[in-house]
């Protein structure tokens, strides 16, 4: 059962396009995987398709004139180019795991770089949205901890596939969490590990003991 | 005023249905798809498109890229109605998920080239495979099991099960997806894997 959810205001930016990149594919995600969300955005297409064709107007008075042109224009304009889903790569391959992708993760299969090894039992594998933004899967193997850090811009971090837990929680499956500067976390794992997926718009600031120490390093968990 | 008086009064002689109707729409839409009705389409066109217009226009600021978003939403409408599926939404908010890709991409288009997130890669709207599922779903469950009875063996486990528990037991996806302890959208992609291999050895038997 998913516990946690994008806002409201989240799912009507997503749902009209208007968040990051990394948002979008972050959110999007989580809807793939929660039934909940997916009726909500159903709702939210619907309010804002209302918004948009709701109103009684006519058109404008120089169409009346045009209309029949403008329509034979379109039908005989050539049919848009044939789109078609390829999920032929809907696996991700990680230590001898194999983790299935939701939808919109296996329609951006080929946005997905290469893995890295970070600390101890973390690896990090970018997300290319062709822009200066952040998005990243991070594995975490069981028992592995990432140091207490605060955060100075935003963090999402949605889980695909495991279970991690922080001082306030547990995150499983679906779990979309949003934290801020005003977070102070651990996040670990413990017999299970986790992958999730994570997009920052500024580097982690650690604030515990010799973790500090990582500060500089901090971009290893950036970029 | 007068003008909007009498648009409504010409086309309530024509037809007593209005595209406001969702079912009169998702209608028209499906007389697009079958016969490629131009009256049709031009019904809809009437009350979409100057609708499309005034949003885009407010949203770029600028007629020309407005007038592009119009065609080319209403371009789809018109060579893609047959993915429109009226049991997940009404035709306004089909139109309405069109409008919204359409700008994405010409907002996008401005920014960025190359590597850059499309519209399809979030919603796909427009992809001919997402609803072919959909046909493979409703499949009758007695035909498909006669035919594909043989078939299911040769399945990978994990979704000779799924199809088991589906068109056998006839659990919905989501019952799947509890009595499995696995995500929905396990199940789905399970269910569809395993409809496309069952289509590849009926073709293979041919
Ligand atoms: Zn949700």
């Amino acid at each position: 059962m998913i516990k946690f959810h994008p806002s409201e205001q989240q799912l009507v930016e997503y749902v009209a396009g208007d968040l990051s990149a990394a948002m979008l594919i972050t959110v999007g995600t989580h809807i793939d995987m929660c039934p909940h969300c997916q009726g909500h955005v159903q709702d939210i297409e619907e309010q804002l398709s209302q918004r948009l064709f709701g109103d009684p107007m006519a058109a404008p008075a120089s169409w009346s004139a045009n209309l029949d042109m403008m329509v034979d224009a379109i039908i005989k304009s050539p049919a848009p180019a044939h789109r078609s889903l390829d999920d032929s790569d809907n696996y991700l391959f990680l230590e001898g795991k194999r983790f299935e992708l939701p939808a919109t993760l296996a329609r951006n299969y080929h946005r997905i770089g290469s893995w890295h090894k970070m600390l101890g039992k973390m690896w990090r594998a970018p997300v290319n949205l062709g822009s200066d933004e952040v998005l990243n899967f991070i594995y975490m193997g069981s028992g592995a901890q990432v140091p207490e850090h605060t955060h100075k811009g935003h963090e999402a971090t949605l889980v695909i596939n495991g279970v991690f837990v922080d001082e306030t929680d547990e995150y499983r499956d679906g779990d979309f969490v949003l934290l801020d500067g005003s977070h102070k976390h651990t996040p670990q794992t413990q017999q299970e590990d986790c992958l999730t997926l994570a997009t920052l718009d500024a580097p982690l600031h650690f604030t515990s003991g010799l973790s500090r120490l990582l500060n500089p390093f901090s971009s290893l968990f950036f970029k | 005023m007068q003008l909007v008086t009498e648009a409504i009064t010409s086309r309530k002689t024509m037809s007593s249905a209005r595209p406001e109707d969702p079912e009169h729409a998702a209608d028209l839409l499906a007389r697009i798809a079958a016969d490629q009705s131009r009256a049709a389409f031009s019904e809809l066109f009437r009350h979409f498109a100057p609708r499309l217009q005034a949003y885009a226009t407010r949203q770029f600021g600028n007629e020309q890229t407005a007038k592009d978003l119009v065609q080319e939403t209403m371009a789809n409408v018109w060579h893609k109605a047959h993915l429109f599926k009226p049991d997940r939404g009404s035709a306004a908010t089909w139109i309405f998920t069109i409008a919204r890709n359409i700008r994405f991409d010409i907002l996008r288009k401005n920014k960025y080239r190359q590597h850059d997130l499309s519209a399809d890669d979030l919603w796909p709207v427009l992809a001919e495979q997402n609803e072919s599922l959909d046909d493979d779903y409703a499949l009758d469950q007695d035909l498909l099991m006669q035919q594909l009875a043989v078939y299911c063996d040769q399945l990978p486990d994990a979704q000779r099960v799924a199809i088991q528990l589906i068109y056998i037991e006839g659990k919905s996806q989501q019952e799947v997806a509890d009595a499995l302890s696995i995500p929905l959208g396990t199940v789905k992609s399970r269910t569809r894997l395993a409809i496309q291999k069952l289509k590849e050895l009926i073709h293979s038997d041919d």
